[in-house]
């Protein structure tokens, strides 16, 4: 068989060859018999006649050699191709639109499926990197969800998991880089020396990390990524050695990693170690997680994730008899949960991306739908020629074949444009801000894409050939020739095909749009809800202070004289600090002890959010206050214990009194009487992941010098549009230090419409497709009725002629379309409740079954396809009884 | 021409494998061999022998190639290649089988019965 196909792509290759080569092979032949003839006396003229009527038609002879060869299935194939071409030419209208409905379909679903194969389908970078792990600590009954693991997890359970090959922990930051005066901030990732082994990819030159290197007295050293080697170093072989500046701290080069190095969606173009103390790494230390530092793992080849899972439970409840907190660590519900890295790194977009790609899917159907149902018509008007050729003889398989070639002509041609069209999306959907989303920047289109449209469009060639195949190889064919009808007749079972199309393209396209609607109406929901503050007008910024510059107390002095700076600038009304801004993006909670506070039973430990606050911190954010008073920045000069809860918190721990005057210690167990906090005032609660956060854990703020971090946001009220003060922010920082750049200028609205983006761009393209859906259905019915009219002209004139009133007509229409239209409104409410139900991951305080979106979904359904049957219906009325009858 | 019989169906390839299975030809002399090893006796119809050339060097049991004539004309000749030799065998056998079997079939006399 295979050599069969070799010999035959041999002579498609050299098609020219093998014409040349029969050709020369038959003159041969033709003219030594011809000398054979004419030595044995025959004259010339003779011989030439003999020949000719012996051998017959050279033609034929060739004809039957390139059958012989197989090569007449491919001029076929070709002579079907060019028929097809001269028909679809010759009908530009249905062309044109056959072809738009199918570029817009396929070049919907192109550029969702490049988004899900980048993200959800194709492996991590790495070897084996379906084996790659990620275990984090998890108390749910604390509201804490994720917490990481901490250093002592990593410590406890490296080579103690038999599972694991291999076990590392990595922290994001990022750092300042470079000689003083030319310094930049740079993304960074720290990690354990085990790390590069772990992901199975290591520096390309040079060594990775040693055990060695693990203390703050012995982590001078730093890998490379490939871009930072190429643009700071020019590539330069020689780099191993040199020194680099890191905060001011100079680090020995000790590696370059390969180009196609990237962890997860890391951006990090440096890669230190992740050092410690040893006292952090003790049994004291399990649960102080804080969801900084990350754990991943590789399993061993023949262990499982069920497996790993248990020995993980198993080592935990070993350890945890001993611990003096073990019972609060439990009634959390406390566990370390063992998940896929790549899965769990992209499983908070993985539903949206599904439910996006269901929509195009829906898409591809209605639109598919139109053009076999456009098909169906066209075949309708060819019915007597195609009897006329079946009855010349055109087999079943030929009539069958030129309707694949046809069809696949037009999904071919249909997914180039598609593929076009899917460029352009991929293009959109970067300004809707797909490559922020986990992996996205992986996003590509490639020849992998292009070959899965390559085959969708084959596929979808060969289905939409069988209804239209089926049409045509009907027995009605026969009558066609009979029929005095110009058309033909259309049998009952054609006509019920169509219309049947119609209402699962009205059911589907109100599914979309109910879809639609309830991705809407949730985004709306979610943008009501009030962060807890005023966020137009604030102006936040990110500064990160070197620890080997800035002892607490230079970071002070920094704070004061930055507020000091910011205070005297034109347009300023107050500026503050906070360790970590709401919608930062940075998440992680801390226990806190009220005094006095006894757990009720069933009631666990919570995590809460908890700030540093420095400057006019609540008057710039505009918070509420409840009672008592805000922190100022005296209170940080003053290092005077004391807090400000936010009302949750004072909900939670003093229901029954006024949390003013109460105490508490930062931290999961009561501390010394001097170490505690006194509440001086109660805020309202603000969202700091986002607006749909939902549990109000409450927060603490505490004075800025408690709570001093390498890293603070600095948030500026102004009159002026916030981001203008973007650049003289910069410039106070730098009068202050030239070294220390501002990172992450973004005004509060700002973050808050970031966001929100995971839920706007998926609103907003499920909006694209119902309008494509809805613009595709009008277009479908109005071409199906337009057939009917035109199919019942003579009728629809007899009727007149016998008195029938134009109304009546009219009404006839009306009512069919009407008739596809509940039907398909039914199936759509149907379909559109089950879709909500598995909606309901991405919905954010939308009830399943939303009456006024249902009915807004069917109002809109009603008057699209309504105004696409009157058309038709009024041409049907206006029909004349005398050129209808005179016509055939 | 009396003396000429019709090809049985299938027979046309057998008898080319045969003839190319002698020395390398080129169609005309596949014509020509097949008449002198039949002893005149068998005629091929003139309009087969080529499509039938190709069928069987695109199944592979017979390999062509460009070579000179014996008056230098530039000419294709075909050779059999090992599968059209292991065809010609079994064919042979075959109708040899079948030929024998019809053979005492028709000489079967009313005393045998």
């Amino acid at each position: 068989m295979f050599k069969r196909f070799r010999s035959l792509f041999r002579v498609l290759t050299r098609r020219r060859n093998f014409e040349d080569g029969m050709s020369e092979e038959l003159r041969f032949h033709i003219e030594q018999w011809t000398d054979d003839l004419v030595r044995s006396g025959m004259s010339p003229g003779k011989a030439a006649r003999l020949i000719r009527m012996e051998l017959g038609s050279v033609d034929n002879i060739k004809a039957d050699c390139r059958e012989a060869f197989g090569v007449h299935l491919f001029d076929e194939l070709r002579r079907q191709l060019s028929y097809a071409a001269r028909l679809l030419r010759k009908t530009p209208g249905f062309t044109a639109t056959a072809l738009l409905t199918l570029a817009v379909c396929f070049g919907a679903n192109l550029t969702i499926f490049a988004v899900i194969d980048s993200v959800l389908l194709r492996p991590l970078p790495f070897p084996e990197s379906d084996r790659l792990m990620t275990i984090f600590n998890t108390y749910p009954k604390a509201g804490v969800d994720r917490d990481g693991s901490s250093l002592t997890n990593y410590y406890e359970r490296r080579g103690h998991i038999p599972a694991f090959a291999s076990l590392s922990i990595y922290s994001y930051g990022t750092e300042i880089i470079g000689e003083p005066g030319s310094t930049e901030r740079e993304q960074t990732m720290r990690v354990s020396p085990d790390f590069f082994s772990t992901v199975g990819l290591g520096p390309l030159i040079g060594r990775t990390f040693t055990e060695e290197e693990t203390t703050s007295q012995t982590d001078h050293v730093a890998i490379l990524s490939d871009t930072f080697w190429r643009q700071r170093y020019n590539a330069d072989p020689n780099v191993i050695g040199r020194q680099i500046r890191v905060n001011s701290v100079p680090r020995t080069v000790v590696g370059v990693l390969p180009p196609a190095f990237r962890f997860l969606s890391s951006d990090a173009r440096l890669f230190l170690r992740l050092a410690s103390r040893p006292e952090d790494r003790g049994p004291s230390r399990r649960h102080s997680g804080g969801n900084v530092i990350q754990m991943i793992a590789r399993l061993k080849p023949g262990s499982t994730l069920t497996q790993a899972q248990s020995q993980v439970d198993a080592q935990n409840a070993a350890l945890e008899v001993d611990d003096p907190q073990a019972k609060m660590i439990a009634e959390a519900g406390f566990r370390s949960l063992v998940v896929s890295l790549h899965a769990d790194h992209v499983a908070a977009i993985r539903p949206t991306l599904l439910l996006l790609q269901a929509g195009a899917i829906a898409l591809l159907l209605i639109g598919g739908v139109n053009l076999v149902n456009l098909l169906l018509i066209r075949a309708s008007g060819r019915v007597k020629e195609l009897a006329v050729r079946q009855a010349l003889g055109a087999s079943r398989g030929y009539v069958v074949s030129e309707v694949v070639v046809e069809t696949t002509l037009l999904t071919l041609v249909g997914g180039l444009l598609g593929l076009a069209i899917g460029a352009g999306g991929i293009h959109l959907l970067g300004v809707l801000g797909a490559d922020r989303l986990p992996l996205g920047s992986r996003i590509v289109f490639d020849a992998r894409l292009a070959l899965v449209a390559l085959v969708a469009a084959i596929i979808m060639g060969i289905v939409f050939a069988v209804p239209i195949a089926w049409f045509n190889l009907r027995r009605h064919l026969g009558n066609a020739l009979q029929s005095e009808s110009r058309g033909g007749t259309s049998g009952h079972g054609a006509q019920i095909l169509r219309h049947s199309f119609i209402v699962s393209q009205i059911a589907l396209a109100f599914i979309l749009l109910a879809g639609s609607g309830l991705l809407g109406l949730s985004l709306q929901r979610v943008m009501a809800v009030s962060p807890g503050f005023q966020s137009d007008h604030v102006l936040t910024g990110q500064i990160l202070l070197p620890w080997a510059n800035y002892s607490e107390a230079a970071r002070l002095t920094f704070v004061e004289s930055l507020m000091d700076k910011i205070g005297h600038l034109p347009g300023v009304l107050s500026a503050g600090v906070v360790n970590n801004v709401p919608f930062s993006g940075n998440s992680g909670k801390s226990a806190a002890t009220a005094m006095g506070h006894v757990l009720r039973p069933g009631e666990s430990a919570r995590g809460h959010y908890s700030y540093g606050v420095g400057g006019d911190y609540f008057r710039v954010m505009g918070f509420s206050l409840r009672a008592g008073r805000f922190l100022t920045a005296d209170d940080s000069r003053r290092s005077e214990r004391v807090c400000v809860v936010d009302e949750d918190f004072a909900r939670h721990y003093w229901p029954n009194a006024s949390a003013i005057g109460q105490r508490l210690w930062d931290g999961s167990e009561a501390g010394k009487d001097a170490e505690a906090f006194t509440v001086v005032g109660i805020v309202g609660g603000a969202k700091q992941t986002g607006l749909t956060e939902d549990e109000a854990q409450g927060a603490i703020y505490y004075p800025y010098v408690f709570r001093i971090s390498d890293s603070f946001f600095v948030a500026v009220r102004t009159s002026l549009p916030p981001e203008s003060l973007g650049l003289t922010l910069q410039r106070v920082v730098r009068q202050i230090d030239p070294d220390i750049p501002v990172n992450d200028l973004r005004s509060m609205e700002t973050r808050i419409a970031d966001s929100l983006v995971a839920r706007r761009s998926p609103a907003l393209l499920a909006g694209l497709f119902s309008g494509i859906a809805l613009l595709l259905t009008a277009t479908g019915t109005y071409g199906v009725l337009s057939y009917a009219v035109a199919q019942r002209r003579r009728e629809i004139g007899l009727r007149m002629a016998l008195g029938a009133q134009p109304g009546e007509i009219r009404r006839q229409f009306f009512y069919l379309s009407l008739r596809l239209l509940i039907g398909g409104t039914i199936l759509g409410v149907i379909g559109a409740w089950l879709t909500s139900q598995s909606m309901q991951a991405v919905l954010f305080h939308v009830p399943a079954l939303n009456l006024a979106i249902l009915a807004g979904a069917a109002f809109v359904m009603g008057v699209v396809s309504l105004a696409a049957c009157l058309l038709p219906s009024q041409r049907a009325a206006r029909i004349s009884p005398m050129e209808a009858l005179a016509e055939e | 021409m009396g003396k000429t019989a019709e090809l049985l169906p299938g027979t046309l390839d057998m008898l080319i494998l045969k003839a190319v299975s002698l020395k390398p030809l080129h169609g005309y002399g596949v014509l020509l061999r097949i008449r002198q090893i039949s002893r005149d006796a068998l005629e091929i119809p003139q309009g087969s022998l080529y499509p039938a050339l190709y069928r069987l060097e695109h199944h592979d049991l017979i390999a062509s190639e460009w070579g000179q004539s014996e008056n230098n004309r530039r000419a294709k000749y075909y050779t059999l290649t090992p599968a059209g030799r292991r065809r010609l065998r079994d064919e042979t056998a075959g109708w040899n089988r079948l030929a024998s079997a019809i053979a005492v079939a028709l000489n079967t006399t009313s005393e045998e019965v």
